[in-house]
């Protein structure tokens, strides 16, 4: 009898804590006065769908930020530049196909790494972004609060990122990783402005690029979500 | 940095010039050049070049394209496919097209190993997307007039772009113009595959088409085939007749409405509309006493107003006298105190002046029976400072007589009294006739002055006098009754033993004045009359009183010299007609005074 009941208890104690740990709530969800409350839950679909939504309006307001920049600071034989795509990306740690037909070959979990990676690459550099447009005597607000709304929104993006991963790929939270960039900020004392400009410009130009390269990769990933068949190469 | 300093100056012949690679077009006067590179999917791109002015390269083999992308591969790779159905053209298929991947591509000739043209781009900027396919319309609605309509164009993405899988996303533009009309009118851009055209008219042939590109690129692709949007006008059967009906009758009735109201309430509305002007108001009078009002009551309203007084007192100083006695009580103090000094029984003017005997208040210490108040008696004369002006009994500076009055002209001329020895020269002036005696009545009984020999009247001609002047002067300030009691109280013969007579107090009401402490006064001189006879080493016999005869123009009294006094009165009226005014000579002293009492 008295095994049996410890068995007993023991078998509670176990499921309890199962039950416990299924539960064990990684984020904390806060309500509009910061107190904690029960984390509303989103469907995987709409998840996906909002994370897209950011993928898009990033990628748009990038462009933009872009045609301002160009617009105020390069000269026009320079637009040229735009059209190849940016001279230097900086690199990333693995390769990302450029052929569609690669990149429908790529599975699920690497769209994810991959956007993920992306995502945390460019932080840094907005925020460096941010501080040399500021030096800038002429920038025009609008370049300036794109850019601050861009590396606010990336964030956001990044946590979406990092629940769809947990949760398509059943995967705990990466730690972020930090990626040496080749083009590093430095503090010039006053650089010269056509140096600057372009170094800036082709930031931009990198910037739309890799956003771009979110946005397909989620609409891939959403694409096959939702029919796999027509998403498949054929 | 290095990597892009060598890179702009490899650019710098392309980078000199826009890079417009979209545009298939040959230029002759160049040597061999690209022409322009394309994308129709994002998948596959095709460049083309041109051999220009060259002709000896135009066999094909003679210039080759070379790319390179700048991933891990930087050697130069001949172009994979050249097309054999197109001259000139370089297709890169999908496994040869990568896109974020920077391409740089070359045009050689292989034989002379010059490098005629270079070219980088990405392939997304290349892109040039198909047009739309199945673009048809629906008509939204008719507008009521049967002259608008709107339509719902709708569309399919190209097949060739893969924008399921979210390979490319697509922006759309509609255009659409009236047919064979040259200009186009464009709308907005389009992330849908419809829109609504807005405002079209009915009875016109419209042509619809559209077009799409990448989002976040510039480069548009072909048209799509235009439709034709045509809506029939259908006469509208429910005609215009009525609405233009209804608007008549609604305005008639309207109309009607409103000349009833004006006329129903025309009293209302001319208050509105024309407001009655503000009759003229004095402030602080009320109208209607104006008009019912009591001239008493009317004129010590007046005297309130401020503007009132001065007036009169520049105008017509004997006029001011009675206004004053009636209603100032301060100046009616000085009125009586005078008026019992002067010997109460003049009842006339004592009527006159002391009409107005009401409240008394702040008159007790003036009324002390005890000691006459003597600033009071002070104020009599002008040379009082402030007081002059106002002072009923003291004849002005200037020296004209008011017609009404007449007492107290008598008055002034016969009871000047000087509280100071710096009095103007009344002494030396014949202005005043003496007193010689008070009637029991109140009346004053006149006598020739030392030098003065005007021969005055006897007694009951004074009354008369005094009870006409009385009647003559102030018909609105005494009543009736008391002048019959006036009339009826003079004593036939007061005898001028009775001296300060009290004032008939039944005559006039809240007269607190007691004239008998003038009484008492008389039998002892007050310190505040000054003795001053002037030498009189003769007395004619002199007559009491003085008949007033008339008022000249200059103000002056004309007296008439009585019958029995022989002439030598050298201030005669009539001799002092031009010069001055009429008056007798001399003043009543206070032991002149004591000499006439009994």
């Amino acid at each position: 009898m008295n095994r049996v009941k410890v068995l007993q208890a023991w078998l509670w104690c176990v499921s309890l804590w199962s039950c416990w740990l299924s539960h064990a709530i990684p984020l904390d969800c806060k309500d509009e006065t910061g107190s904690l409350i029960q984390c509303t839950s989103i469907s995987q679909e709409k998840l996906l769908d909002r994370v897209i939504q950011h993928a898009e309006l990033i990628y748009r307001v990038s462009e933009e930020s872009c045609t301002l920049f160009e617009d105020m600071f390069v000269p026009y034989p320079l637009h040229a530049l735009r059209n190849q795509g940016g001279t230097v990306c900086h690199t990333k740690p693995f390769p990302i196909p450029g052929s569609k037909t690669e990149i429908q070959q790529i599975s699920d979990k690497w769209l994810l790494h991959s956007v993920l990676m992306l995502v945390q690459s460019w932080m840094e550099p907005l925020i460096y972004l941010q501080t040399t447009l500021n030096r800038y005597d002429d920038a025009p607000d609008a370049l300036l609060n794109k850019t601050k709304w861009v590396s606010d929104k990336l964030l956001s993006l990044e946590q979406g990122v990092v629940v769809l991963i947990r949760k398509m790929l059943d995967e705990g939270i990466l730690t972020p990783s930090v990626f040496e960039h080749t083009l590093t900020p430095y503090d010039e004392p006053s650089p010269e402005i056509p140096e600057s400009v372009l170094r800036d410009y082709n930031l931009l130009i990198c910037f739309k690029k890799d956003a771009h390269k979110m946005e397909t990769f989620l609409k891939l990933l959403k694409c096959r979500q939702s029919n796999k068949l027509s998403c498949l190469s054929y | 940095q290095y990597i892009v300093h060598s890179w702009f100056l490899s650019f710098s012949e392309v980078v000199l010039e826009p890079f417009q690679f979209s545009l298939p077009g040959s230029d002759p006067s160049r040597g061999p050049h690209f022409t322009g590179c394309r994308s129709r999917e994002q998948e596959t791109f095709r460049c083309w070049w041109s051999a220009g002015i060259f002709q000896n390269l135009t066999e094909p083999g003679a210039l080759r394209v070379f790319y390179q992308t700048k991933n891990f591969l930087s050697e130069w790779q001949e172009c994979p496919d050249y097309t054999r159905t197109v001259k000139n053209e370089c297709y890169f298929n999908k496994t040869f097209t990568q896109i974020w991947t920077s391409y740089c591509i070359q045009l050689r000739s292989v034989r002379e190993n010059i490098t005629y043209d270079e070219a980088c781009f990405t392939v997304e900027n290349i892109v040039h997307p198909d047009p739309p396919i199945g673009l048809n319309w629906t008509l939204l609605n008719v507008s009521r007039s049967g002259l608008h309509f709107d339509v719902l164009v709708r569309w399919a993405p190209p097949p060739s772009a893969d924008v399921q899988m979210g390979w490319m996303s697509l922006v759309y533009q509609v255009q659409y113009r009236v047919r064979n009309n040259s200009h186009w009118e464009m709308l907005d851009l389009e992330s849908g595959t419809q829109q609504s055209i807005y405002g079209l008219h009915t009875d016109k042939e419209y042509e619809v088409r559209v077009r799409c590109k990448m989002s976040a690129f510039d480069n548009f692709g072909e048209f799509s085939d235009s439709i034709i949007v045509h809506v029939a006008q259908i006469p509208s059967k429910e005609s215009t007749f009525p609405t233009t009906l209804v608007l008549i009758f609604g305005v008639i009735g309207v109309v009607i409405l409103l000349v009833l109201l004006i006329f129903s309430q025309q009293q209302r509305l001319m208050v509105i509309f024309l407001p009655p002007i503000p009759a003229p108001k004095i402030k602080g009078i009320d109208p209607e006493l104006l008009k019912n009002g009591k001239l008493d009551q009317l004129n010590s309203l007046l005297s309130s107003q401020d503007m009132y007084k001065p007036d009169f007192y520049h105008e017509d100083p004997w006029v001011e006298f009675i206004q004053l006695d009636l209603d100032d009580p301060a100046e009616k103090n000085e009125s009586s105190d005078t008026q019992h000094l002067l010997g109460v029984s003049r009842s006339g003017s004592s009527h006159v002046l002391n009409f107005k005997s009401d409240d008394d208040s702040g008159r007790a210490s003036c009324y002390d029976p005890e000691i006459p108040n003597p600033e009071d008696l002070a104020s009599l004369l002008p040379g009082h400072s402030g007081r002059g002006d106002n002072h009923p009994l003291v004849s002005r500076s200037s020296s004209s007589i008011p017609d009404l009055g007449v007492q107290q002209t008598s008055e002034v001329e016969e009871t000047p009294i000087q509280t100071q020895p710096a009095v103007p020269s009344w002494v030396n002036m014949d202005f005043y006739a003496q007193v010689s005696d008070f009637t029991p009545a109140g009346g004053v009984v006149l006598s020739p002055g030392q030098l003065n020999s005007c021969p005055e009247k006897k007694k009951e001609e004074e009354n008369e006098k005094k009870i006409q002047f009385q009647l003559v002067s102030d018909g609105a300030y005494t009543s009736e009754n008391t002048a019959r009691q006036l009339s009826a109280s003079v004593p036939p013969s007061p005898g001028p033993e009775q001296g300060y007579q009290t004032f008939p107090t039944q005559a006039v009401e809240g007269n607190l004045w007691n004239g008998e402490y003038l009484v008492s006064t008389s039998d002892s001189q007050t310190p505040y009359l000054l003795p001053e006879a002037p030498p009189a080493p003769i007395l004619p016999p002199v007559s009491d009183y003085t008949v007033v005869q008339e008022v000249d123009a200059q103000h002056s009294l004309l007296l008439n010299p009585p019958s029995s006094q022989p002439a030598i009165c050298p201030h005669s009226p009539n001799k002092h007609l031009p010069a001055m005014p009429t008056m007798p000579m001399g003043y009543l002293t206070p032991d002149l005074l004591g000499n006439l009492t009994p």
